[in-house]
């Protein structure tokens, strides 16, 4: 009996405000959506960041006749003597792990495998590409500070910092992960306004009912019940649609970058992320309904 | 059964209180028509009994409950032994006498078989028996208010609140109407009565509590609606 009533009266309620239930069910997709794409976007960087961080390296790239760096100007190529000094130097740093050296031939097979493209391929010889040193550092932390070390030593022409390029490509995964949140929390704000507004209405429509619930005794629970219900399911709606979003996210935006990212965004984060939103979802739904009824549903 | 000590009454927004000093008693069972004219604290009598308002100062039993004391929590038990009618019937338009009449059961949660089994007994005991599926507009004023009575009592509650009951009947009409009051009466059901209607009061030649000005002026036993001094 109580079940019945509980969910006759929110259908009736539901369909009365029909279309301000859509407008609750878009907000609440599209909130929840972005906000779960914006806890997708940070599990990725922060799995990036430590898959990555371990595989950091220095490249010290070496003087060759011709050099346009700054540095090796007028200086002709690096002498054997200047690479095996360098090659000491930077052995004895406390920081470095290990250095390889990468000759011409070997750099020019690194490139090739890079997926270069043809055209690039065709006219770049191995004479092309410089030699350098590849730097792999104890504590990737340290490596600006090595880097620096090993500035304006004799024969160094330039030296690449893979973490500043990594760290360039995650601040813009970054930044898209706060507009995602930013617009997020717009989201969330604007449904809670118009659960609000929802809530109101339907106490309205529904002032006869009520006053009459109230006058034979019905428990404030009975009354409100119905109005809470409305603002969940309208938000559960929402959050499926979210849910469906974020599936979607995964499969056509995740999933083809990840050939990329080498550590793929799994089923299991998703199903975390969905969780998650969905629970917010729904409890804010609650909490906007309730505050709603406190003022305009007198008990 | 009901008992106002010193109760005073102010709205905010208004300097002269809608009930001054009143102290009243009701015993179980008693028949009391509160007169006066509009505006003399009839209404907020009967609000302050359902604890829809608080009064400023004095205290207030109902049915052996302080309501100063009852948590918010539980004035829904409260009210669940009041009924309550009002002039203007407050049925709902969409629901027949019977829905009407067990919807209050079922927003308290009482079980289907025990609202199958009271309601016909209650239409009946208004008068109102064959009339069970009528729709609210298919009904006279006075039939309506029969219903509404049905929904007021299908609890058994200890005190009935009638608000201007007859305000909307014609006298013919609403002489039908305090005999079912009477008979609700005679099941040891307390009836407090806010009226106008001298000719009824006349009649029934039962307690009358008179207020003027939120003022208690007259409390008489067998009492008539005019000045009988």
């Amino acid at each position: 009996m109580r079940a019945n009533f509980i969910f006759s009266e929110v259908w009736i309620g539901l369909r009365r405000n029909l279309t301000m239930t859509i407008a609750v069910i878009v907000t609440v997709a599209v909130g929840m959506g972005l906000l779960g794409i914006g806890l997708m976007i940070n599990s990725q960087v922060s799995s990036l960041t430590g898959y990555w961080t371990d595989k950091v390296e220095l490249s010290v790239f070496l003087c060759e006749k011709n050099s346009p760096f700054p540095a090796c100007k007028n200086k002709g190529a690096i002498t054997e003597e200047q690479k095996a000094a360098l090659k000491q130097t930077i052995e004895s740093l406390p920081d470095v792990e290990r250095v390889d050296f990468e000759d011409q031939a070997k750099a020019y097979e690194n490139f090739k495998d890079g997926g270069n493209n043809s055209i690039l391929l065709s006219v770049i010889k191995p004479e092309d590409l410089p030699e350098s040193f590849r730097v792999k550092l104890k504590d990737p932390d340290k490596s600006t500070a090595v880097q620096d070390s090993l500035k304006g030593q004799a024969g160094v022409s330039n030296i690449v910092n893979q973490r500043q390029i990594l760290e360039s490509a995650f601040g813009f995964m970054e930044k898209l992960r706060n507009m995602a949140l930013g617009v997020a929390i717009l989201m969330v704000l604007a449904a809670t306004l118009l659960i609000g507004n929802t809530v109101r209405l339907s106490a309205y429509n529904r002032r006869r009912e009520t006053g009459i619930m109230r006058l034979v005794g019905a428990s404030n629970v009975y009354i409100q019940l119905p109005f809470v219900m409305e603002g969940v399911i309208a938000g559960l709606i929402g959050g499926v649609f979210a849910a469906v979003l974020l599936i979607f996210t995964k499969v056509f935006i995740f999933e083809q970058i990840q050939t990329y990212t080498a550590a793929p965004l799994t089923w299991n984060t998703v199903a975390f992320v969905i969780t998650v939103t969905m629970i917010i979802g729904v409890v804010i739904c609650l909490l906007a309904s309730f505050v709603t009824l406190r003022r305009y549903l007198r008990v | 059964m009901i008992h106002f000590d010193n109760v005073t009454k102010v709205y905010a927004n208004q300097n002269r209180p809608a009930l001054d000093h009143v102290s009243v008693d009701v015993d179980k069972g008693e028949f009391v028509f509160l007169v006066g004219p509009s505006g003399s604290g009839k209404s907020t009598f009967l609000r302050l009994v359902l604890k829809e308002e608080r009064p400023n100062s004095g205290a207030i039993h109902v049915a052996g409950k302080d309501l100063a004391k009852l948590s918010n929590f539980k004035v829904p038990h409260l009210r669940r032994r009041i009924g309550c009618v009002f002039q203007d019937f407050r049925l709902l338009p969409k629901k027949n006498v019977y829905e009407n009449v067990a919807f209050a059961l079922e927003v308290i949660g009482k079980p289907r078989r025990f609202i199958r089994k009271v309601v016909p007994e209650v239409i009946e005991l208004v008068g109102l028996e064959g009339k069970a599926h009528r729709m609210p507009e298919e009904l006279s004023g006075g039939e309506q208010q029969r219903v509404a009575m049905a929904r007021a009592f299908v609890n058994r509650p200890m005190i009935l609140l009638a608000d201007e009951p007859t305000g909307n009947i014609d006298p013919a009409t609403s002489i039908g109407i305090m005999k079912v009051l009477d008979r609700i009466n005679r099941t040891g059901t307390t009836v407090l009565m806010a009226t106008h209607d001298a000719a009824i009061v006349d009649s029934m030649r039962k307690r009358v509590v008179e207020l003027e000005d939120g003022k208690i002026v007259r409390d008489q036993s067998r009492g008539v609606y005019g000045q009988a001094y």
